[in-house]
């Protein structure tokens, strides 16, 4: 390996790789707070392991590992890895770059340049790369280039998927522009905000006769930079982000007189980087399957008793009634009785007691779930968390520290409590609450579709087309969720109060107002008799229903314009539902009884009913008889 | 029962020429005269090549005459029928065919009478065969200019440009506008980036004004009279609408009569029920990259064909492309008609001139007297070149009179000049029925009655 790369490279002896072991964000909490971002367990093996395996079998001779936080114990780790010879150690030099004081990527880079240890071109790696590109032949080819363009700054490495692609992170969308030289002309992250057009600048059209717009791209966050790219980031003192970097080269070419150019990986090489746990989930599969072949995870694959896509790591003990598919279990890890795993990720000395149900979640090490615990919908507990018996994590990420602010809702248990991200709040106004999801787990395919269509619906409605088919939109999911809850809530015969806990926590999920709450909670009350008790009659069904979730209603049916929003539900299953129309009056007599809508609401509402609809002729006796009770009563206080 | 043929040919030559008015103030654009033949006859015999029995020829009304005498002129097989158009009218390209519904049956091949090319147009009808494609163009890489000086004053032309955006994978034409509409920003969809994940743009390609259209586009158009141009506005209209969805028939409770929207273009664009079953039962797709059906669902496609670089192809608008056909047209002959016989000097011609170069072309009843020396030139029919004088590097058109001692070089001059003796004309453009006088010395000039002449 020494000797190519000799050839290659003669201006500096040895290839040289930057490798920056932090994430420097809020992705990973709860887990980033005890584990750095390097040593996370991904299939069974820490994080750097794989980067270092690759930039050894790409052919790479000397690694700087940049830390900035928990850097004793990466030191430690790299110390006993390099001591047990590890893969890696034998061709690699692992120097380890120590500066607490680094906040960003920019800084770091700032940093290694001062230091001067750099000499020729260089493997410039982002946080939590995994990969098994063939570096040789792309730094060649960055030297070809950069002797006919002296402005070559940077080759990045980029790979084809398609749209929705599984390993293509919806967070890092791009779209690149180049020449027939593969030099980048324009480059830009598209969020999914809400602009649906992508502004070119007319002069890269005019300058190249040929264009290439590729939105087919995925990041590998692997680049190969000339010595050129450490003084740039210290002249440039707000480039942050290799993102930073690029753009601001782009916007001012004719200043920096630099260049970026791309490569397109091909063949059976393939790249990724973890850079929230949406990708980790994405990378743990392809791994898995072994994607990154020669680089491949520790740990058995079983499939037989188990579902597809199941890791064990060593010293598990599983008990036999379990019923695990494609999850990872880490070492150490004790399941009980009557598990069910679907989609989990379980880190080393996990104890999961008796009848835990954990789907699309992440657990972190040592952690304790005592029986019946339900942790789904892209949950991730930190360290040491234990959950107490049958408790329920949806959508939530929880840790074992007391945080230093907490509402009371917040503590599940002495060693588990909620936390929120600082940022959401922000992140709610320019639309990236979208993008914040889908930096989540990724969740079971319907819903994987069900974004796809939200995007292209809402995208391809230009200006001239004409979409009439209904959108689904955080409102339709968020009913969804809702119906989800109620059922699984009324067949289990779950406590109301936790419905109540979970629809809310869907609320915020899905951003929807209040009166979409209600409207939509008591729409989905009317509807479920026809989702599990068909051939039924509807209304004992729907009484019972009613009875079952009367403490929901008395939720959220609280004042009057919820009464508003109540009826105009009912209203409008009505108006879809022979059944419920027909025994619209006894429905409305039941929350009339009740006290979930007084009469007032209901002579409101009636007001402004068309009059000659169906819903109107059913509904108008039990008026007529409210209307009578009312005069009567009013009668009899004026007597 | 008459036969339906599977497309029909439409060639538009009720055009002004505005780009050259100095050539085409007296004279239709489509006669004037590319080596040994008027420009029209260059389409029309492209699609006698292709195999088309018939054509129809759009021509103004006041023109027709001199047109069908010009063609019949040359033994052209393929029968035309002659179309006419008013000419104080002010016609688009559109509202020309939206003329010619009635007679269009078929799908339609649309040619201008200036295309001169050497493609095989097979390639581009079996692209439209081969997915049933809504429309099909045709772009040429620009020929390589060697930089020709044109006659008349210097003038900076700027081509006018278009960017033309073709999906790298499937070669379809998902983008198309003229370079000018932009100021400082294109912008495009972001569903179309999702939908074609890599597309090309390219601004120097060439529209050949060759389009391939389903018939039921010459109906949207009866049914759309806003649309008066093809390539301004009717092109970018359909590449932009492959990108909407149709419209759903939705069944609701209430509303019992589903009003259908008749502007609605997919009305018009309806596939067959049966193609559309067979391309869903079918594993052909024409993409990879996502898990859309084949052609996205789209039952709006346009195709485009970029001919490769051998290929020659020009439109004949500019003086700085009639200039440089006319220099070409030798070498390119054999090419672009299939290696029809070349007659460099027509038998009518009268020619005592024994310094008459390989690179002139001679047109019928022309006169060219003794002592006479011709380089690279044209001679329209019925010219005369007296004595002692010289023509070199330029095209003289029909009927006109150089007299004696006359030096002319790199010159155009039209139909009906007269050249008095002694004059010296370089680079010089003259403009037709024009009596140059005697003794006159020019170079690079554009000479007319200047009244004669449209002021831009």
């Amino acid at each position: 390996m020494a000797k190519k790369s000799n050839d290659i490279d003669q201006k500096s002896d040895i290839i040289q790789a930057i490798v920056i072991a932090d994430g420097f964000g809020s992705e990973f909490l709860p887990l980033s707070n005890d584990v750095p971002l390097a040593l996370l367990q991904l299939v069974n093996k820490p994080l750097i392991e794989y980067t270092l395996e690759f930039l050894s079998f790409g052919g790479v001779e000397e690694v700087f590992l940049f830390c900035c936080s928990h850097v004793d114990t990466i030191k430690d780790y790299i110390n006993n890895s390099r001591n047990q010879d590890a893969v890696w150690s034998q061709t690699v030099k692992v120097n380890i770059i120590i500066s607490e004081s680094c906040r960003s990527f920019g800084d770091c880079l700032r940093d290694l340049d001062a230091k001067g240890l750099l000499r020729g071109n260089f493997v410039l790696c982002e946080p939590g790369v995994i990969s098994n590109v063939k570096l040789l032949p792309i730094i060649k080819k960055h030297i070809e280039i950069s002797t006919k363009d002296k402005g070559t700054a940077m080759t990045l490495i980029y790979q084809e998927a398609g749209v929705g692609q599984y390993g293509r992170c919806p967070r890092e969308e791009i779209v690149v522009a180049s020449n027939s030289e593969n030099r980048i002309l324009f480059h830009k992250k598209i969020n999914h905000g809400h602009d649906r057009k992508i502004n070119f600048p007319l002069e890269i059209f005019l300058e190249n006769n040929c264009v290439s717009i590729h939105h087919d791209l995925k990041d590998t966050h692997i680049a190969i930079c000339s010595p050129s790219v450490l003084p740039l980031f210290s002249d440039n003192f707000d480039f942050q982000t290799r993102d930073d970097f690029i753009k601001g080269l782009l916007m001012n070419e004719e200043i920096l007189g630099s260049t970026i150019y791309w490569h397109l990986i091909k063949g059976n090489q393939h790249g990724g980087a973890i850079t929230n746990w949406r990708m980790y989930q994405a990378l743990s599969q392809e791994l898995a399957n072994h994607w990154f072949y020669p680089i491949t995870p520790d740990g058995r694959t079983f499939s037989g008793s188990f579902g597809r896509g199941v890791i064990i790591g060593s010293n598990c003990s599983i008990s036999e009634s379990s019923n695990i598919s494609r999850s990872i279990i880490g070492n150490n890890v004790k399941i009980g009785k009557n598990v069910t795993l679907e989609n989990a990720y379980i880190m080393s000395n996990v104890k999961i007691h008796n009848d835990c149900f954990i789907s699309n979640s992440v657990i972190g090490p040592n952690s304790i779930l005592r029986s019946g615990c339900k942790v789904t919908f892209g949950s991730v507990l930190g360290a040491n968390v234990e959950l107490n018996k049958e408790m329920f994590v949806k959508n939530t990420l929880v840790q074992s520290k007391k945080p230093e602010e907490y509402k009371d809702g917040d503590k599940l248990s002495e060693k588990a409590y909620k936390i929120k991200l600082v940022d959401d709040e922000e992140e709610d106004i320019d639309g990236n609450k979208l993008a914040r999801q889908f930096s989540k787990l990724h969740l079971d395919e319907e819903y994987a579709n069900s974004d796809d269509d939200l995007l292209e619906s809402s995208d391809s409605e230009d200006d001239l087309s004409n979409v009439h088919s209904p959108v689904p939109d955080d409102t339709n999911m968020f009913f969804s969720e809702v119906i989800d809850s109620l059922t699984r809530g009324y067949e289990d015969k779950l406590q109301c109060d936790n419905l109540i806990l979970e629809i809310n926590s869907s609320r915020y999920a899905y951003n929807v107002t209040l009166k979409e709450v209600n409207y939509n909670v008591v729409k989905a009350i009317l509807n479920l008799p026809f989702q599990h008790s068909s051939g039924q009659q509807y209304l004992p069904a729907l009484l019972r229903t009613l009875v079952y979730f009367s403490p929901i209603l008395k939720n959220y049916v609280r004042n009057e314009s919820a009464a508003e929003d109540c009826l105009q539900a009912i209203e409008d299953v009505a108006a879809s539902n022979n059944e419920l129309c027909e025994c619209i009056a006894k429905v409305l007599n039941w929350f009339y009884d009740k006290d979930h809508l007084s009469e007032e609401a209901i002579l409101q509402w009636f007001r402004n009913l068309d009059s000659g609809s169906r819903v109107s002729a059913r509904v108008m006796p039990f008026v007529k008889w409210l209307q009578e009770a009312e005069e009567a009563s009013s009668s009899d206080e004026s007597e | 029962m008459t036969f339906k043929p599977e497309f029909q040919a439409v060639i538009l030559a009720a055009g002004k020429g505005s780009r050259m008015p100095e050539l085409t103030a007296s004279k239709p654009k489509c006669l004037l005269p590319v080596g040994s033949k008027p420009l029209i006859w260059y389409p029309l015999l492209k699609l006698q090549q292709s195999g088309f029995r018939d054509v129809i020829l759009v021509v103004f009304e006041n023109q027709k005459a001199e047109i069908q005498n010009a063609i019949e002129k040359n033994d052209l097989e393929i029968k035309i029928e002659y179309f006419t158009v008013p000419s104080n009218e002010d016609l688009g390209t559109a509202d020309t065919l939206r003329l010619l519904v009635e007679k269009l049956k078929s799908d339609v091949i649309v040619m201008s009478c200036d295309l001169i090319t050497d493609i095989n147009l097979d390639n581009l009808l079996d692209l439209f065969r081969k997915h049933n494609a809504s429309l099909c163009t045709l772009f040429f890489n620009p020929q390589l200019h060697e930089p020709v000086v044109v006659p008349g004053p210097k003038s900076k032309h700027k081509p006018e440009r278009d960017l033309i955006g073709i999906d790298a994978q499937t070669n379809r034409l998902v983008f198309l506008a003229s370079a000018s509409d932009f100021e400082t920003d294109v912008s495009l969809p972001k569903a179309l980036l999702r939908k074609h994940t890599h597309i090309k743009i390219f601004s120097n390609l060439i529209d050949s004004h060759l389009y391939v259209m389903k018939n039921w586009i010459i109906k949207y158009l009866t049914y759309d009279k806003n649309i008066s141009t093809l390539k301004g506005e009717l092109l970018p209209f359909i590449i932009k609408k492959q990108l909407a969805k149709p419209q759903k028939i939705t069944v609701t409770n209430t509303s019992i009569i589903k009003v259908q929207d008749s502007n609605d273009i997919f009305q018009f664009a309806r596939e067959a029920d049966l193609d559309v079953l067979v391309r869903e039962a079918s594993t052909c797709t024409d993409h990879y990259g996502d898990l859309k059906p084949a052609y996205h669902g789209d039952p709006i496609r346009c195709f485009s064909y970029v001919a490769d670089l051998k290929t020659f192809g020009i439109r004949i608008n500019t003086l700085s492309a009639y200039w440089y056909i006319n220099g070409k047209i030798i070498d390119k002959w054999s090419s672009i008609t299939n290696d029809k016989e070349l007659v460099q000097i027509d038998s009518k011609a009268e020619i005592k001139s024994n310094q008459v170069d390989g690179g002139c072309i001679i047109w019928e009843s022309c006169k060219l007297n003794e002592k006479t020396s011709f380089k690279n030139s044209i001679i329209g029919a019925n010219s005369v070149v007296n004595s002692f004088s010289r023509v070199f590097n330029s095209v003289v058109m029909n009927g006109v009179i150089i007299k004696e001692k006359v030096a002319l070089e790199n010159c155009i001059v039209c139909d009906g000049v007269t050249i008095e003796s002694g004059s010296q004309l370089k680079g010089c453009l003259i403009g037709s029925n024009h009596t140059v006088p005697e003794q006159s010395q020019h170079s690079n000039e554009v000479l007319t009655e200047s009244d004669r002449l449209m002021e831009f």
